[in-house]
């Protein structure tokens, strides 16, 4: 059935475009070097994949996003709770955190790179500005959200604030902050790419730009595949941990 | 005296068109041991003198008095079930970690007739259902004092029937003091040892009911409380 409804499909959509690829590059309308055949692209990528290039690229890239991505959720995370907890404190840094909102991360890389230099420092910080703004507003949305009627039985069996916290809000928030983890996964392992090409010496965003350099648009192509493709395997990773949290109960904004 | 009395009770709501004095000054003593069921018709300040009573919102005037220290359960107009947890979770949500007992659990998922849906979900659930569930978790908790807010209107002839045995049951086992809101006339006929008659912001009556449970709703006594029930609730409007 599942076959039928969606590997069938997803393999001809996928053969399509190869066979498109395939067509044009033997057409010879372009040139080599513009467009690499699949078939260059792949002994291209079976060679960078056997000589550990690539692979080391992914888990640098991959270190970085997990590093900058954890910091981000735990900072909105705390920040959000904050504003549950103790609503008085949240004018304080409301406006700053909207602020930044408004400034891609883009934008700070040459003051990063001034402060922090190149080194991880700088990818870390951007992928936090990256991640931080869609999980915030989404955990915020979602412990404001919380039904007050729900709180209200919580109170009326003697909760105090924290446990109706923990037992209340959070459960009841767990769909809109799983769907903010979801987008700001997805955003940091853009802005990685983009801080990589920017201010690297290793990374995937790294090899794409050395190899345009070197004029190897085979190997750019190979590193574009491989962002796409591990990009949707974190992205399924996480989708396999949420389920298990969300234990199927929360309408979990999954597929 | 044991019990909870309220005296010169005041709530008002402000709205966009003025303001709306809901309770004006009501009396009440609530007996221990005792079911008090207070009627009246829809809007009258039914659900806002049991949200007082529960301290779940603080009057504007008069007070509220309880005698002893007491455990106290609500049974809302809705279920107000936690839609992420199980029957079983739900029913004990009042209940702290060492309060759990999975045996007593077991057996309030009897008498309220769940058994075989512990694990099922609020949304796996029928209207009555899910009440059920909500009296269920007032009970788990073993409150010495019920407030109880229409609970057995969603339910049908026959499950509410069953309700109301179980409820009297709980307080005969229990002895717990119950305050509970109703607008069926013949619902307080079967439970109530006071009926109370909510309306223009007082208590503007009182019926005591003196009678042994299992009542007969034909009996000459309860013809003649419906009576005048009636005729109380018609001179109110
Ligand atoms: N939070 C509120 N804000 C403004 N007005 C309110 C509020 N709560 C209740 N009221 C008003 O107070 C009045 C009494 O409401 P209440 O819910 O106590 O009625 P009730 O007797 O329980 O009615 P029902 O039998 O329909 O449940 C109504 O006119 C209602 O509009
Ligand atoms: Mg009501």
């Amino acid at each position: 059935m599942k076959l039928r409804k969606r590997i069938l499909p997803a393999l001809i959509g996928v053969g399509a475009v190869l066979l498109a690829w395939y067509l044009v590059c033997a057409s010879g309308v372009v040139n080599d070097y513009v467009l690499p055949s699949p078939g260059r692209v792949w002994s291209t990528f079976l060679k960078m994949a056997a000589s550990g290039e690539l692979i080391k690229g992914v888990l640098v890239s991959l270190g970085r996003v997990l590093k900058g991505f954890g910091i981000a959720f735990a900072l909105a995370f705390l920040l959000a709770s904050l504003r549950i907890l103790a609503p008085a404190s949240e004018p304080y840094y409301e406006y700053i955190v909207q602020f930044f909102r408004n400034v891609p991360p883009i934008a700070m890389i040459p003051l990063l790179i001034l402060w922090c230099g190149i080194g991880e420092t700088t990818k870390t910080v951007i992928i936090v500005l990256a991640s931080f703004f869609p999980m915030y507003l989404s955990i915020v949305k979602g412990f404001t959200g919380c039904d007050p009627r729900l709180l209200e039985v919580a109170r009326s069996f003697d909760y105090g604030r924290g446990r109706a916290f923990f037992r209340v809000v959070l459960p009841s928030a767990m769909a809109d902050i799983l769907v903010g983890m979801r987008t700001s996964l997805g955003y940091s392992w853009r802005a990685i790419i983009g801080a990589e090409m920017v201010a690297a010496s290793t990374g995937l965003g790294h090899m794409i730009l050395f190899a345009q350099q070197m004029s190897r648009t085979d190997k750019v192509i190979v590193g574009i595949l491989t962002i796409g493709i591990v990009g949707r395997v974190t992205d399924w990773l996480l989708g396999i941990v949420i389920r298990r949290f969300a234990g199927g109960t929360a309408q979990n904004g999954w597929d | 005296m044991d019990g909870i009395e309220i005296r010169g009770l005041k709530k008002s709501y402000t709205l966009e068109s003025g303001t709306l004095h809901v309770l004006r000054g009501l009396d009440l003593t609530l007996e221990a041991g005792a079911i008090t069921v207070v009627l009246g018709k829809s809007g009258c300040g039914k659900t806002t003198l049991l949200r007082l009573v529960g301290g779940l919102e603080k009057p504007d005037g008069g007070e509220i008095r309880f005698h002893s220290p007491r455990k106290t359960a609500f049974v809302f107009q809705e279920p107000r079930l936690m839609p992420w947890l199980n029957v079983r979770d739900n029913i004990q949500f009042g209940l702290r970690r060492g309060e759990i007992d999975p045996a007593a659990t077991k057996r309030i998922i009897e008498t309220v007739g769940l058994t075989g849906f512990e694990s099922a979900l609020p949304a796996q659930l029928s209207g009555g259902m899910q009440q059920r569930v909500a009296l269920a978790r007032a009970l788990a908790c073993r409150p010495s004092f019920i407030m109880m807010d229409e609970p057995f209107a969603a339910l049908d002839h026959f499950t509410r029937e069953s309700m109301q045995k179980e409820l009297l049951r709980v307080r005969e086992a229990t002895d717990a003091s119950i305050l509970f809101v109703t607008h069926a006339i013949d619902e307080a006929l079967t439970l109530a040892d006071k009926v109370v008659l909510l309306s223009g912001g007082v208590c503007a009556a009182a019926f005591p009911i003196a009678l042994p449970h299992p009542r007969d709703l034909m009996c000459d006594e309860l013809i003649q409380a419906r009576r005048s029930i009636v005729a109380a609730l018609g001179a109110a409007a």
